[in-house]
């Protein structure tokens, strides 16, 4: 069946680590991303499961093929890995129709000659390009050319399907109708796939699980909610999404919960099933979309977790509003849905939207 | 359409029994590596023998580096080049990179045709040109004596250092000329705008901005032009010669054919100096700049405004370009085909009372016939076959994994830096030295090839590396990752995209290969002559007018196959397959 494993690959470039111990597992029909900023190692990873990258140690073994082992001195050639990869380029051979690219892979291997045509056509068919096949690819447009490309990494029918920030030459509006499109396919024929992306929104919308990649190293893996709402650092926190991020001291400790003593002296409750050195240092990241403000005078906000703040900047983000508050020395993000006119606000921070993260 | 139609196939799986790319890679580094460098290694060996390879006994000995070094004719010679070389260099960087600004950053009138008319010297056969030069502007030359009689001024003396250096700059400048302006249109030209923003007029961009921007490809070319001239042999051999100025290329030269024991050691010793020289200089100039930010393509920027307003000398400097293009290159040509219709050129008789059929049909016989038809033969099948190589080497050095696939753009670039004499010397030494195979390529026209084709192998290089680096790697990427080999993607993807780079690496390679001639001076011999060589022993002999219709057909031909290869290129590249 096929399963992808990545087993501590370790890939050193001239001066920097490019890849450091990168370990992951994608299950069956599994969407699996690789998200991270330029530079991270996301892109590095995919080419030494695609086999155009050689790391130095580590083991990737797909469908119980072991493709690449460092130890065992196995590099398998990126063509007889038999994956499909959809490159950011699209990659759509400029010198040979829809047709030619489709068939090549089927000429490659020596499809019998009366089988390549009904069978470029059904995969055609699947991204709905089957009306354009004798275009050449100056002739399509970027979103035609991307389905070309991925109907090119389907035509043979991998094992797996590699897809390396496909998205990222489309413009806003066609890119989230490709994302819709691609998942739906992706789920429908149930492929393993491997995806990289450096933007959060897509990582999050499409993806079954999420590896967060930062200089070269996994950061975290887990569902979109769990990266999203449970942050296992302080990179994960801030790279995916707006973050609120406060620092304090372990002042109290029960069953579930702690209490936190912020710098300037101020308690702050937090649901938490860690069990923390009481003193210890720890920062605690809360989205600006679980805080909640209202006008000071009116406010029915009370009780602990709710601190006097003064508005100092708010910006209109068309489907919500953001406020820049100052509560104290303390600077806060708040999102919400509606205005708020007021100066003067009260701001609560829920105990159970906040996540502990490592430094 | 379900997915129940998306099977999971296994993979491919060919027979192993082929070659693989590894071992194709291999052989391709093999060929180029050893041809390009092999010659060298039985010239070092000769160098410092005691006598000639093919002489019995003989023992190892730096006598003749001794002997070489303690003539007063070779240091004068030395001194020669230096002057020569110098004097050349100036010139040909200070024109070339002036004309390069005035065609990409003013409003002078026809930049771009004087910008592409400019390159022509470096295509048309340059031993031709030289004896354009010396039938018009020559002592007694057919122009030369004109002014002197009508305007009673002198003319350059075209056979002292000074002549002959400016002879050589006008082939040379097109080099200049390239490099600056392929610089300049590849610059980011808001450094330029960003500093007229701030204030500057335009005179102060050009002095302050443009021109220190210009820098590396001056050095850059400088240092080529250096390397070139100080191998030149043509110019020094038919100017300098009859006037008792000897130079390096010369000397070497001239003590291979009438030293009393042929092929002496001194001739290697001296080639070897002369290549640690040039070895150096291509050293320095890769270490002037980035070994491979060198051969940009050269892309203009249609549409943008001239920088540098020429106002009232718009048409003054369009004129005097114009007139640098006429003297240097139209007149010569026009005199050769003047010269090659008549008995003889003197300003005294108009040339239509001497006009002779003989110099045309004397091309019919013997020598003249058999050298064409050997230059045309070499300039094809040479094209071809350096073009294949090339572009396999190419790939290999760009596209593939192998472990010493860096050494390759080196290896193919380092030809141009080698004097033409010390190949033809190198390969003699090599032929003479490799039993059956090299006395096969001695006595037929197909060591001449190799030696041609080494020679002018870089063109091909330079031709090609730019276009690859603009095929995205992803392309042969996704061609490895549908299954196809290392070979069969460059067969089906890589190849058919270069297609107007191996077009025009063809052309330029056949023209070059049909206008050489030094390397084949050390390995002609009666019956393998080639258009170059009998061109110049008709000459030495003191016959023109042969000589002048032997320049013109290759004047004819190289003229042809460009404007061929720029008519089928454009429909190429306007064909739709480059989007």
């Amino acid at each position: 069946m096929p399963e992808i494993h990545v087993d501590s690959l370790v890939k050193q470039f001239a001066e920097s680590r490019a890849l450091d111990d990168v370990s992951f597992h994608v299950a069956e029909g599994e969407l699996f991303t690789l998200l991270g900023p330029s530079g991270c190692g996301k892109s590095t990873t995919l080419m030494s499961v695609a086999g155009f990258q050689t790391p130095e140690e580590g083991s990737v073994t797909v469908d119980g093929d072991v493709f690449f082992d460092a130890r065992r001195r196995i590099n398998v050639a990126a063509e007889r890995r038999n994956l499909g990869i959809v490159f950011q380029s699209y990659a759509v051979w400029p010198h040979m129709t829809v047709y030619g690219n489709l068939a090549f892979p089927l000429k490659v291997r020596k499809t019998k000659r009366n089988a390549i045509r009904p069978r470029v056509l059904e995969v055609l068919e699947l991204v709905e390009m089957a009306h354009l096949v004798d275009r050449y690819p100056h002739q399509l447009s970027g979103g035609q050319q991307q389905r070309v490309a991925l109907a090119r990494a389907l035509v043979y029918s991998p094992s797996v399907l590699l897809l390396d920030e496909p998205f990222s030459n489309l413009d806003a509006k066609l890119r989230e109708r490709a994302r819709t499109w691609v998942k739906e396919l992706q789920s429908r024929l149930g492929l393993t796939t491997v995806f990289v992306t450096h933007d959060q929104d897509e990582a999050l919308s499409m993806s079954d699980r999420v590896a967060v990649m930062s200089l070269g190293e996994v950061q975290q893996i887990g569902t979109p909610e769990e990266i999203y709402r449970r942050p296992a650092n302080r990179f994960v926190a801030e790279f995916v999404g707006n973050v609120n991020l406060l620092t304090g001291v372990v002042a109290t400790w029960e069953r579930g919960r702690l209490a936190l003593e912020l710098e300037d002296g101020r308690k702050l409750w937090i649901d938490s099933d860690h069990t923390p050195t009481p003193n210890a240092r720890i920062t605690i990241a809360v989205r600006p979309e679980s805080l909640r403000i209202e006008p000071a005078g009116t406010s029915t906000l009370n009780g602990s977790n709710t601190l006097d703040a003064r508005v100092t900047a708010m910006a209109f983000l068309g489907d919500h509003y953001q406020y820049e508050l100052a509560a104290g020395s303390l600077a806060l993000t708040v999102q919400t849905s509606g205005p708020v006119f007021a100066e003067q606000v009260k701001v609560h921070i829920p105990a159970d939207a906040c996540a502990i993260v490592a430094e | 359409m379900t997915s129940a139609a998306y099977e999971h196939t296994a993979p491919a799986r060919r027979s192993r029994s082929l070659p693989t790319a590894g071992t194709l890679q291999w052989l391709v580094w093999l060929l180029v590596f050893g041809l390009v460098l092999g010659p060298f290694v039985p010239l070092l060996f000769a160098s410092v023998r005691d006598r000639p390879l093919y002489q019995a006994g003989g023992v190892f000995t730096l006598a003749a580096y001794g002997d070489l070094l303690h003539d007063p004719a070779f240091w004068r010679a030395a001194l020669h080049t230096l002057e020569y070389a110098s004097l050349t260099t100036a010139l040909s960087v200070v024109a070339g990179g002036a004309v390069a600004i005035l065609v990409a950053r003013t409003d002078m009138p026809g930049g771009q045709a004087f910008g592409r008319l400019t390159l022509l010297p470096l295509l048309l056969p340059s031993l031709g040109i030289v004896l354009g030069w010396i039938v018009v502007w020559g002592p007694g030359g057919y122009l030369s004596s004109q002014i002197q009689s009508h305007l009673h001024i002198g003319t350059l003396d075209i056979n002292s250092i000074p002549g002959m250096a400016v002879i050589e700059a006008t082939r040379l400048l097109p080099v200049a000329y390239m490099t600056c302006e392929a610089a300049l249109a590849r610059a980011d030209s808001s450094l330029e705008d960003a500093a007229r923003s701030a204030g500057a007029p335009p005179l102060t961009v050009l002095r302050r901005i443009t021109i220190p921007m210009l820098r590396p490809a001056l050095l850059n070319s400088g240092t080529l032009i250096f390397t070139l001239s100080i191998a030149s042999l043509g110019i020094p051999l038919l100017l300098g010669t009859p006037h008792n100025i000897q130079f390096v290329s010369t000397y070497l030269y001239l003590q291979w054919t009438n030293a009393a024991t042929p092929d002496s050691p001194i001739v290697s010793a001296g080639a070897m100096l002369l290549l640690l020289v040039a070895t150096l200089l291509l050293l320095l100039r890769n270490r002037l700049l980035g070994a491979e930010a060198r051969y940009v393509s050269v892309a203009g920027k249609a549409g943008r405004t001239a920088m540098l307003s020429l106002r009232v000398w718009r048409w003054p400097l369009a004129c005097a370009i114009g007139l640098y293009l006429a003297l240097s290159t139209l007149v010569p040509v026009l005199g050769l085909a003047v010269m090659s219709f008549v008995a003889f050129l003197t300003p005294l008789i108009a040339p239509w009372h001497l006009f002779t059929w003989s110099n045309w049909q004397i091309l019919g016989t013997g020598v003249y016939l058999r050298s064409i038809e050997h230059s045309a033969l070499l300039a094809l099948v040479g094209g071809i076959v350096t073009t294949a190589v090339v572009a396999v080497g190419t790939l290999v050095a760009h596209r593939s994994k192998l472990p010493v696939r860096r050494t390759l753009p080196f290896v193919m670039l380092y030809p141009r830096a080698i004097p033409g004499l010390i190949i033809g010397i190198g390969f003699f030494w090599a032929f003479l030295e490799t039993g059956g195979p090299g006395s096969f390529l001695r006595q037929s026209i197909w060591g001449i090839l190799l030696a041609f084709c080494i020679r002018n192998l870089p063109f091909a290089y330079v031709v090609m590396y730019p276009t690859l680096t603009r095929i995205g790697e992803e392309l042969d990427r996704a061609g490895r990752s549908v299954g196809a080999s290392w070979w069969r993607t460059c067969r089906t993807i890589v190849l058919p995209l270069l297609r107007p780079a191996l077009f025009a690496s063809f052309i330029l390679m056949f023209v070059e290969i049909l206008n050489d001639y030094d390397p084949a001076l050390f390995l002609v011999r009666p019956g393998t002559e080639v258009i170059g060589t009998t061109m110049l022993d008709t000459f030495l002999q003191g016959i023109v007018g042969p000589v002048a219709s032997l320049a013109m057909v290759q004047v004819g031909i190289t003229v042809i196959v460009l404007a061929l290869g720029t008519f089928v290129f454009k429909v190429r590249v306007s064909g739709g397959h480059d989007a």
